[in-house]
């Protein structure tokens, strides 16, 4: 990687640490209480999130402007069975 | 200005802010992957403790990362970008909490925490060690985490992401049915 790289990729990796700081999704209860339905802070953040991108990224991917990235490889088997393992850790330990 | 600045300041945001920093910052990756042609730039957080891992096995045992399937095909060892987003996670989570006046080193998690699993320390670190296993496990199985998969990969409405979801939840709510379960 270039330095340029490097820059751009801790620039960008401080807006994202930003942003989940100030959602309070650094915090257990934030986590554990959106499988509980008591918070739903991590559903609300996730999908706005997604909005956004997806409209800014069609918009400039229609303009020419961008490339849509790849997207990640479906393999239902796999991505349910990780998601389920997934799911008691982040359950269980807030993170 | 004086009023964005105080709200910049805060220590909570309202999430659907916060989440529209997020979609930014995941346009701009988009924007920096067209820029550098090169599709391995995306918005991800696990794969990088691999990668970390890959990297300091190379420096002890070189042929057997080589000659590893993984991290042949899956994920490169060394400084990626991914690794690299992930310092940026740290300074970002860091300067979040500095600007609001909170940053603060804790050996145990908030209150929430205490009234469930009580306030001994090695209560927390041994389930916060099998808990991460079991993390990095599920989203190595499923090819990425919460951000690397469910965002990244459901702004492009890719099947796998909304798939890895229905999982996680569908684990998670009976955990934490366990956990809570007298005063769910």
């Amino acid at each position: 990687m270039s330095v340029a790289q490097i820059i751009i990729a801790l620039v960008l990796g401080t807006g994202f640490g930003f942003a989940l700081q100030k959602a309070g999704l650094t915090q257990y209860h934030k986590i554990v209480n959106v499988f509980r339905f008591t918070d739903l802070a991590v559903l609300k953040f996730m999908l706005t999130a997604l909005i956004v991108a997806m409209a800014g990224l069609f918009g400039l991917g229609v303009l020419g402007l961008v490339d849509l990235p790849v997207p990640p490889q479906t393999y239902i088997v796999g991505n349910l069975l990780g998601g389920l393992v997934f799911g008691v850790g982040m359950a269980l330990v807030g993170i | 200005m004086t009023q964005i600045i105080a709200y910049i300041k805060r220590d909570m945001w309202s999430p659907y802010i916060a989440g529209i920093l997020l979609g930014l910052v995941a346009i701009l990756i988009a924007v920096t992957a067209t820029a550098y042609r090169d599709s391995a730039m995306a918005l991800g957080a696990s794969g990088a403790f691999e990668s970390i891992f890959g990297g300091l096995t190379q420096l002890v045992s070189p042929g057997w990362v080589a000659k590893n399937l993984y991290f042949r095909a899956v994920r490169l060892p060394g400084l990626t970008w991914e690794v690299v987003l992930l310092f940026g996670l740290f300074i970002g989570g860091a300067l979040g909490a500095i600007s609001s006046r909170t940053w603060k080193i804790r050996w145990m998690p908030d209150k929430q925490w205490a009234e469930a699993f009580g306030q001994s320390r090695v209560t927390r670190w041994v389930l916060v060690f099998f808990g991460a296993i079991l993390l990095e496990y599920g989203a190595g199985m499923a090819g990425g985490c919460t951000s690397g998969l469910a965002i990244w990969g459901g702004l492009q409405l890719a099947p796998a992401a909304f798939v890895f979801m229905g999982g996680m939840f569908a684990s998670g709510i009976p955990t934490a049915l366990l956990v809570y379960r007298r005063r769910y």
